[in-house]
């Protein structure tokens, strides 16, 4: 077995020992499982309130259903984002991060190991999801495009926040900032979701509803669940959020090597 | 004179029991006329229904640019009325009418709200200064209410989850302190 051969099975096993130590500190610790339960509480006062309408209406079930999805999915971005968010900085604030930079194991793998234990956080969440979700949707007859579409835009986002998150955490100097600036992005892309239609008619809106990935992955969701579009007329819809995941994604694993010990950038 | 009231309360009596389609909207100077198959339709809220409605061509002339278009109002203050839930399809174009023949049309709607309606179709012409057009009868539509103490059942669901993964959290911090 040549040289690299070994140093290459060696540096893979790095990543998978630092990634099996965070889902433990993850899971085992019950972190993850704490904010699994109050992520279910939330989803199912949502779920109740969205559900239990006096008066059934068709309408209403697919906005009802849409609704939860929505919730789940920012919510369990917003998961991935906090832990992602936590990485770094909180391993700097901890004192822990010197010992990690001793270990064996490249800057760029530690960073990747510890963006796949976030996203975990997000696949938990969409394990929670999936009963309320196909509980509301097999009376609107669209179980399947309900729980693709979910875990597939869901997956996007999960992965642009955790991504953001990872970057930010990077080179904060404490996790008091790490979270205020990634929670600040992300409530400044989800904020224009919340606009009035009028707001996001013209053709500029247009481009920044296209260009923005919370919105696009919003929009898309909204279409094929509520208006009943197949994913092929959508399908522009998803170009943003799948840039974003992948260009901030190689962003978050490319900086990783100007990671420090005190915070910033190389130099 | 009382014979006579109770002639006209039976005649009335009887106008009021017809079908729409036999008190079909007619306009005489195009010879266009447009009736429904429904005078009354009961459904309850969240339920699809659909009607038929007939455009005759009594004229002399090929009907040409004709337009058929479906609304639907409340006829109290409330509730809200947004057609566009009610039918994805509430406009047609209609094919011309040769003298003496006639189009029929099936609409579908969804009952997205309770209440008391009016439903009729209106028939326009693509240039309005032509001959005017006629509208159907409306269709006295009742929609009631249906009531869930529980809409499908959720709320087990709603409980169960959050309580197993509490449980799940508590037994696993019972057994780390242990």
């Amino acid at each position: 077995m040549s040289a690299g051969g070994a140093r290459e099975r060696g540096a893979q096993a790095g990543w998978v020992v630092v990634l099996e130590r965070e889902l433990r500190d993850l899971w085992v610790g019950g972190r993850g499982l704490v904010l699994c339960f109050a992520f279910s509480v939330l989803v199912s006062a949502i779920a109740y309130l969205a559900a239990t309408n006096e008066a059934l209406n068709f309408l209403e079930q697919r906005e009802a259903l849409n609704l939860v999805v929505q919730v789940g999915m920012i919510v369990g971005a917003l998961l991935a984002l906090l832990a992602a968010a936590d990485a770094i900085s909180g391993e700097r604030e901890r004192g822990t991060l010197e010992s990690l930079l001793v270990t064996p194991v490249s800057r760029r793998q530690l960073a990747g190991a510890k963006l796949l234990a976030a996203l975990s956080l997000w696949l938990a969440a969409y394990a929670i999801l999936v009963p309320y979700g196909w509980f509301l949707a097999r009376s609107v007859g669209s179980v399947g495009t309900a729980l693709v579409a979910s875990f597939v835009i869901g997956t996007l986002l999960a992965t642009v926040f955790a991504s953001l998150g990872l970057l930010v955490s990077l080179f904060a100097s404490s996790n008091r900032v790490s979270l205020s600036v990634a929670l600040l992005a992300l409530f400044a892309l989800f904020a224009p979701t919340q606009l009035p239609g009028g707001a996001r008619q013209g053709w500029f809106a247009d481009v920044l509803l296209h260009v923005n990935p919370a919105t696009a992955a919003e929009r898309f969701v909204n279409r094929v669940l509520i208006s009943g579009s197949s994913w092929s007329e959508e399908i522009g819809w998803l170009v943003s959020p799948l840039l974003a995941a992948a260009l901030l994604g190689a962003a978050a694993l490319l900086l990783a090597s100007r990671m420090r010990l005190g915070g910033g950038g190389a130099g | 004179m009382r014979r006579l009231r109770a002639f006209a309360t039976a005649l009335l009596a009887a106008a009021a029991a017809l079908p729409a389609s036999a008190v079909a909207a007619t306009d005489a100077g195009s010879g266009l006329s447009a009736t429904v198959d429904r005078a009354q339709i009961s459904t309850q809220l969240g339920r699809g229904f659909a009607f038929h409605s007939t455009i005759t061509n009594a004229g002399p002339q090929t009907a040409r640019g004709l337009v058929a278009h479906l609304s639907v109002l409340s006829v109290r203050e409330e509730p809200y009325v947004d057609p566009e839930d009610w039918s994805p399809q509430r406009v047609v174009f209609l094919d011309p009418i040769p003298a003496g023949g006639s189009r029929s049309l099936r609409w579908q709607m969804t009952a997205v709200n309770a209440g008391t309606f009016g439903v009729y179709v209106t028939v326009l012409r693509k240039d309005a200064g032509e001959a005017p057009t006629p509208n159907t009868p409306t269709i006295d539509l009742r929609v009631t209410e249906r009531r869930v103490l529980n809409s499908g059942g959720i709320l087990p669901l709603a409980l169960a989850i959050p309580a197993l993964l509490g449980a799940l959290t508590i037994a696993l911090r019972l057994r780390r302190r242990a």
